[in-house]
C-alpha cells in the first residue's frame, strides 16, 4: 500500500527584502520590470523535503532560523519566493498568537473561527461543547477573551483548531505555553490524528516532546536544511552541536552567528529579472483597458463639468 | 478582462451567509463595552444632526427653508435626506479600505477569500442606515409629506450606493494595505467630501457660479445624494438625466474593474506588505 503524499516542498525559497526605505519598496510596485538591485534576506535556503499522510514530523533548529517561516509556507499565509509547494488538503496552523478577537468572548469566537472555517450551523453546535471541555475553560468561556490568562488563550485557540478537523496541522510551539498537563492532552489528541491518517508539523524547542512524538524530524539552521531523517538522529546530532555551540566562549558565540546571518544576506546587482511574456501582454492588455475605461469616463466628465 | 470582476463578485455570493454572519459579530465586538451597547449607534448621528442643524439650519441659514424644484422644504428634512445616506456612506468608506490592513493577518491562516472584508463592513454599517432611513420617513410622514411613485426608485439608488461603495473600497482596500498614506488621505478627503457634496448646502441655490456646481457634480456621492431627494421628494427619474446616469455607472464600473485586478494580482502578498 503506498501513502498518499501530502506536503511536498520542491527548493524553496524565501527571501524577504531588506528596503533602506517605504519608498523603494513602493517603486518595486510599479516598475513594469522586477529588478532586483537590493538586499535581501534569505529566511529559508533551497529546502526540499516530502512529507506523507500518517507522519509527524518535528522541526527544530535556533531562534531565528526560519522554522516560523517554513511553518507559514506550510499554512499558505506566505508565498515562497521560488520552488514549488504542493499541499494536498487543508492545513491549520497553530501559533501562540491564535486569531482571536479579545473583544469577544470565547463561545463567540468559537463560533466566528468556526464560521470562517466554513461551518454550518449544526456542525458548530455540536462541536462547541468538546471544544469547551477540551479546552478546560469552564464558565469563563462566556468572558471576553482579553480577560483570559495567556495559557487560557493558547488552549482555547489550539482546541478550536484541533476540532475544525484539517488534513495537515501545524504546532508552532503552541504547546510552550500551556502547563505539562495540557500538553500530555494535546499530545494524546495528536496521536489520535496520526492515527487518523493526518500529518502533524510539530515545531517545538522541547527535545522530549519532539522526540516521543515524531518519527520524523528536520532540523533547519539558518535557513538551510542541515539534515532530516528519524527524529532520534536528528535530535542526537542536534544536541551535539548545542553541547559545542555552548562551550565556545562568549566572543566566539557572536562571531559564529554574525558569520552565519551575514550568509543569508544577499545582494543581487542589477539583475532584471523578466517576467514572463504571457504576463506582460496580458499586463499590457489589462492596462490599455483600464486607461480606455478611465477615459470614457473623464469624456463624459468633462461633458458634465461643462455643463452640457 | 471582466473575468476578474465576475471572479470577486461570485466569492461574495456565495459565501454571501458568512458575510451576514460576520458582519453581525463585528457590531456585537464593537459596542460590548459600552453600557449603553448598540444605542450608540442612534446617539452618535442623533448627536451629529442636532450640530449641523445649528450651525447651517439656524447659524447660516436663519431657519430659512430651501427653495427646490419641488417647493420650499425646512431645512432640517432637507439635511437629513443628505446626512442619513451620508452616515453610512463615511464610516463605509474608512473601514472598508482600511478593513484588508487589519484583519488579513487573521484570515490568511483560514480558507477565506479576503474580498469579504471591505463587504463584511459595507453590510455591517447597513443595518444602522435601514433604520435611520425608516425613521426618516416616519419624520416626513409627520411632516406631512406623503411618498409619490418617485419614491420608488429608491431602491434604485439604494442598488448604486452599495455598487458604488463595493467597487470603491475593493480598489482602496488594496491600495491602503499597501500605501499606508492613502488610509490617511482617504480620512481627510472624507472630510472633504462632506462640504463638497449637497449634503449640508445646495450648490445649485445660485450661491456659487454655475460652473463651480457642474464641476462638484463629478463626484458620484453627489449623485447618490441628490438621487435620494429626488425619490423623497419626487423630483425626477434617473433616466431623465442620461449623462449623468452613464458617467456614474461608467465611473463605479472602472473603479470595480482596476479594484478587482488589482486585488486579485496582490492578495496573495498582501501579508508581505503589513
Amino acid at each position: 500500500m503506498t501513502k498518499q503524499l501530502k506536503v511536498e516542498f520542491k527548493n524553496v525559497y524565501k527571501a524577504f527584502e531588506m528596503h533602506a526605505k517605504q519608498k523603494e519598496k513602493l517603486l518595486e510596485l510599479f516598475s513594469i520590470e522586477r529588478r532586483k538591485q537590493r538586499k535581501e534576506f534569505v529566511a529559508v535556503k533551497d529546502v526540499s523535503f516530502k512529507v506523507y499522510e500518517g507522519e509527524s514530523v518535528g522541526i527544530v533548529g535556533l531562534n531565528g532560523s526560519g522554522k516560523s517561516t517554513i511553518s507559514n509556507m506550510l499554512a499558505q499565509v506566505i508565498q515562497p519566493t521560488s520552488g514549488e509547494i504542493t499541499i494536498n488538503g487543508e492545513t491549520n496552523l497553530i501559533a501562540i498568537s491564535a486569531g482571536l478577537n479579545n473583544n469577544l468572548t470565547g463561545l463567540e469566537n468559537i463560533k466566528l473561527k468556526c464560521m470562517m472555517h466554513g461551518m454550518n450551523d449544526e456542525e458548530i453546535d455540536r462541536l462547541t461543547p468538546d471544544i469547551i471541555e477540551f479546552a478546560e475553560i469552564g464558565d469563563y468561556i462566556k468572558q471576553p477573551v482579553k480577560n483570559y490568562s495567556s495559557g487560557m488563550r493558547s488552549r482555547l485557540g489550539f482546541a478550536i483548531s484541533v476540532h475544525t478537523d484539517p488534513d495537515v496541522l501545524v504546532i508552532d510551539e503552541a504547546l510552550s505555553v500551556g502547563d505539562s498537563t495540557f500538553a500530555q492532552r494535546c499530545l494524546e489528541k495528536m496521536d489520535e490524528f496520526k492515527k487518523r491518517g493526518k500529518t502533524i508539523f510539530f515545531i517545538s524547542h522541547s527535545a522530549a516532546q519532539v522526540k516521543s512524538f515524531c518519527e520524523k524530524a528536520m532540523w533547519i539552521h539558518y535557513g538551510e536544511m542541515k539534515m532530516i531523517g528519524s527524529s532520534d538522529e536528528v535530535q542526537k546530532e542536534y544536541q551535539k552541536f548545542i553541547s559545542y555551540f555552548n562551550k565556545l566562549s562568549a566572543k566566539e558565540k557572536k562571531e559564529y552567528k554574525a558569520k552565519m546571518l551575514s550568509s543569508q544576506i544577499s545582494t543581487v546587482d542589477n539583475e532584471i529579472v523578466k517576467r514572463p511574456e504571457v504576463v506582460k501582454k496580458r499586463n499590457i492588455r489589462h492596462l490599455l483597458a483600464s486607461g480606455l475605461m478611465l477615459s470614457i469616463v473623464a469624456f463624459l466628465g468633462a461633458l458634465l463639468g461643462l455643463g452640457y | 478582462m471582466f473575468k476578474s470582476v465576475w471572479q470577486v463578485i461570485k466569492e461574495q455570493l456565495d459565501h454571501r451567509d458568512l458575510i451576514f454572519r460576520m458582519a453581525s459579530f463585528d457590531i456585537k465586538g464593537m459596542y460590548q463595552k459600552h453600557y449603553l451597547g448598540s444605542l450608540w449607534q442612534f446617539i452618535n448621528p442623533a448627536i451629529q444632526v442636532s450640530i449641523y442643524w445649528f450651525v447651517f439650519g439656524l447659524g447660516i441659514r436663519g431657519g430659512q427653508p430651501v427653495e427646490t424644484s419641488a417647493g420650499p422644504i425646512p431645512f432640517f428634512l432637507w439635511m437629513l435626506m443628505g446626512l442619513i445616506p451620508w452616515f453610512f456612506i463615511s464610516p463605509s468608506i474608512i473601514q472598508g479600505s482600511n478593513s484588508v490592513y487589519q484583519k488579513v493577518n487573521m484570515v490568511s491562516k483560514m480558507n477565506f477569500p479576503v474580498s469579504l472584508l471591505p463587504t463584511i463592513k459595507i453590510i455591517g454599517n447597513s443595518l444602522q442606515f435601514f433604520i435611520l432611513m425608516i425613521l426618516l420617513m416616519i419624520v416626513l410622514f409627520i411632516y406631512g409629506f406623503t411618498p409619490t411613485i418617485y419614491f420608488v426608485q429608491i431602491v434604485y439608488y439604494i442598488f448604486a450606493m452599495f455598487a458604488f461603495l463595493f467597487a470603491f473600497t475593493l480598489l482602496s482596500s488594496t491600495i491602503s494595505t499597501l500605501v499606508r498614506d492613502y488610509q490617511m488621505l482617504l480620512q481627510s478627503m472624507v472630510r472633504m467630501i462632506l462640504y463638497l457634496s449637497p449634503i449640508l448646502w445646495d450648490p445649485n441655490a445660485g450661491r456659487v457660479p454655475e460652473w463651480v456646481a457642474n464641476i462638484l457634480q463629478l463626484n458620484p456621492i453627489f449623485y447618490i445624494i441628490e438621487g435620494f431627494r429626488d425619490s423623497f421628494l419626487g423630483r425626477e427619474w434617473f433616466f431623465e438625466d442620461p449623462l449623468y446616469f452613464f458617467y456614474f455607472w461608467m465611473f463605479t464600473l472602472t473603479i470595480l474593474v482596476i479594484g478587482s485586478r488589482a486585488h486579485l494580482q496582490f492578495r496573495k502578498n498582501f501579508v508581505d506588505y503589513l
